[in-house]
């Protein structure tokens, strides 16, 4: 299933448009994370996306059928909504709140059968939160809540998950929890939609990002969206992005540094480099490795020498891969490996002409 | 951990000791009422009665038979559906308003219905035409509050706000009728009749009333899964597929039908439609597969023996609203000290 969304704008009735020329696409197994500064819409954009508040200009579809002219049981049963985690929640135990999410596959009168309470034990139990099964959710944390908030739309068996704010209001602990899920379900191919307050979390996470600024919509490879540059532009903070280096991966952070003083916003644009680089890749988990040939074949024309190994007595799979290309693909590239869970992705890029000299 | 794995079944659904249990106790209540009385008869005579009524023989002596099937029977029978209805009602409002002290009259329904049951009078109706002024002042009430709350961009919470402005016009109107009543004869009529009596209970009033009754709270039952998506916020309730909107103006409309006819039929009965379905929720969950039955069966139980207990201890009758709260709020706050608070 992919979802498309074709020139979106939308306004508040008789306001200006909060954001226009959104166009994106997600397809099985991605990750789109939606930034934006306070007010920017991202909330609102997810709804319109999902036909819950009509675009004023333009459409979404999936597999090319119009998400408004679609039925609302055809609709959320391909499409789940995972909305903020509110503390006031009806008394319902995790349980019943997991099984109301399999209403939309039942019929009008009926009440849920043996293969809907056993769907919602599997989910249950597919994040880790069987425990909860029978505590009422308005004595849950926050982090409680919102694990189960996302069992609730996974019992729908949806093909695309849509998130609002999945990790606001979390702790550290939690919000890894809640954002190990996320990649969880992406790596076993739902479409994925998040928004967020950390660009960070869009570095680590996302293949996709789309970012509000002041009405526009930056739509892109994670990595060449989110960029200091892009940031000062759309949250008027200047920020740093750097990186922390793990044994296994190059993890991204991003650290305001102060508020933009608005001289010097728009850096000059650099002139798109060419670059030689080297990923290794190794995976843990066999079947991720399909995911990341298909991602290579993806870039394949910069790629100039491959080589994969499976190293079974290890149970693992190791690709090394020579590249030649812009270095903001490449970067996209690298990005996008690291992302996947159980993945090991580190990328060396050759000096340049004048480094030699 | 996995030594708590409860089943899961069991925990969501009525286990069939207390669908029984919820199925046969208003029918213990209601044969107890049929003996219980200024005078007692036994269980025996009560059946007796019965099927020679059923039968057309004269099985017992005629003050029993009499007492038994033409004063009793249907005044019990009332006494079933309007406490089923009232504590269905205020069930289904509540969680239409994720509301917990939304009760059956939320809407503006009991004021409408009580200012036509009052014009009725003061026009000199008959019972029959009381109950029909009654039924649809209450429907035109509610749909006067949904004409002045709902609308693009509205929530549920102004919908409520002008559903207190409506009862509050209508129970001006009711000052009205009062004022120009006559006060040797209609005044009192319309005070006691406001006070709540199942006093008038006959076949032909049933008749009349039970229908709305019966279809509201068996259509409810069928959607009684649905009903769970009723609290839930807007795009929530929406996303899970089912036609949100459809639902909810199903639940008002069940509801409402529900209250004006027992009020038609025996005034204002207050308490029932916030107690029973509160008692619900701390026995039985918020999940309406179980709740829902619940409600029904216990909000029938209650008002038996409420109304039992009204016209057998003193000579001259209590009226029923007095005794659903004397009754009912120590037994409330009993419950909800034990069982650590109220939930919706």
């Amino acid at each position: 299933m992919i979802l498309r969304v074709e020139n979106g704008a939308y306004a508040y009735k008789n306001g200006p448009l909060l954001f226009r020329d959104v166009n994106l696409e997600v397809r099985p197994g991605e990750l789109l994370s939606v930034l934006g500064p306070n007010g920017a819409g991202k909330t609102t954009l997810l709804k319109c996306m999902m036909g819950l508040l009509k675009w004023k200009q333009g459409r979404s579809s999936l597999d090319g059928t119009d998400v408004a002219s679609m039925s609302e049981r055809a609709l959320w049963t391909t499409v789940a909504y995972v909305p903020q985690a509110r503390s006031a929640s009806p008394a319902y135990t995790a349980f019943e709140t997991v099984l109301l999410g399999r209403t939309g596959r039942l019929g009008v009168f009926s009440t849920p059968k043996q293969a809907d309470l056993e769907k919602a034990e599997e989910v249950l139990a597919l994040l880790g939160i069987s425990r909860l099964s029978q505590k009422l959710c308005s004595q849950m944390s926050g982090g409680e809540l919102q694990m189960v908030l996302i069992a609730r739309a996974l019992a729908a068996e949806p093909s695309i998950l849509v998130l609002d704010e999945p990790e606001s209001n979390l702790d550290f602990k939690n919000q890894l929890i809640v954002l190990d899920t996320i990649s969880k379900l992406a790596a076993r191919g739902i479409a994925c939609i998040f928004n967020t307050h950390y660009p960070e979390h869009a570095l680590q996470r996302s293949d996709k990002a789309l970012l509000l600024s002041g009405g526009e919509a930056l739509y892109g490879s994670t990595s060449g969206i989110v960029t200091e540059a892009n940031i000062e532009r759309a949250f008027g903070v200047k920020a740093a992005i750097g990186s922390f280096e793990t044994a296994g991966n190059e993890l991204k952070n991003v650290i305001p540094l102060h508020l933009s003083t608005g001289e010097g916003g728009a850096a000059p644009e650099q002139p798109e480099q060419n670059a030689l680089a080297a990923v290794t890749v190794i995976s843990h988990d066999y079947a991720a490795a399909q995911r990341i040939n298909l991602l290579l074949h993806e870039y394949s024309d910069m790629i100039v020498g491959r080589m994969g190994m499976p190293y079974r007595e290890r149970g693992v799979y190791i690709i090394h891969t020579s590249l030649d290309g812009p270095r903001s693909r490449i970067e996209a590239l690298s990005q996008r490996l690291s992302i996947i869970p159980g993945v090991s992705a580190k990328t060396t890029y050759a000096k340049e002409e004048h480094e030699l000299a | 951990m996995s030594s708590q794995r409860i089943n899961p079944e069991a925990s969501y659904r009525l286990g069939t000791a207390q669908k029984l249990l919820l199925l046969i106790l208003p029918l213990v209540a209601a044969l107890a009422a049929l003996c219980f009385g200024r005078a007692l008869i036994s269980p025996r005579e009560v059946f007796l009665a019965v099927w020679g009524k059923l039968r057309g023989e004269q099985t017992v002596n005629g003050t029993v038979a009499l007492t038994v099937w033409n004063i009793r029977l249907p005044r019990i029978l009332l006494a079933l559906l309007a406490g089923a209805a009232l504590s269905t009602a205020g069930c289904a409002f509540q969680s239409l308003f994720a509301n917990p002290l939304a009760t059956p009259d939320t809407l503006g329904v009991a004021g409408g219905a009580s200012f036509g049951a009052a014009l009725g009078i003061l026009l000199g109706f008959g019972l029959v035409g009381i109950q029909m002024t009654a039924f649809a002042m209450g429907i035109a009430a509610v749909a006067l509050t949904w004409l002045g709350g709902s609308g693009r961009g509205r929530g549920l919470t102004s919908v409520v706000l002008s559903g207190i402005m409506i009862g509050s016009l209508f129970s001006a109107l009711v000052s009205l009728v009062k004022f120009v009543a006559d006060a040797e004869s209609q005044l009192p009529a319309i005070t006691y009749w406001l006070m709540g009596s199942l006093q008038s209970a006959g076949y032909k009033n049933l008749a009349l009333g039970a229908p709305p009754i019966l279809v509201g709270i068996l259509v409810l039952l069928l959607l009684r899964w649905r009903m769970n998506l009723l609290p839930l916020s807007d795009d929530e309730a929406r996303s899970s597929g089912a036609n949100v909107k459809a639902l909810r103006a199903v639940t008002v409309i069940c509801a409402t039908a529900m209250t004006a006819s027992c009020v038609a039929m025996c005034g204002q009965v207050g308490w029932v439609g916030l107690l029973i379905p509160h008692m619900c929720r701390m026995k039985f969950g918020s999940n309406h597969v179980s709740l829902l039955p619940a409600s029904v069966s216990l909000g029938a139980v209650f008002l038996v023996i409420v109304d039992t207990v009204a016209r057998s201890v003193t000579a001259a009758e209590i009226p029923v609203s007095i005794l659903t709260a004397i009754i009912g709020a120590p037994f409330f706050i009993l419950l909800m000290r034990r069982s650590g608070g109220w939930r919706l």
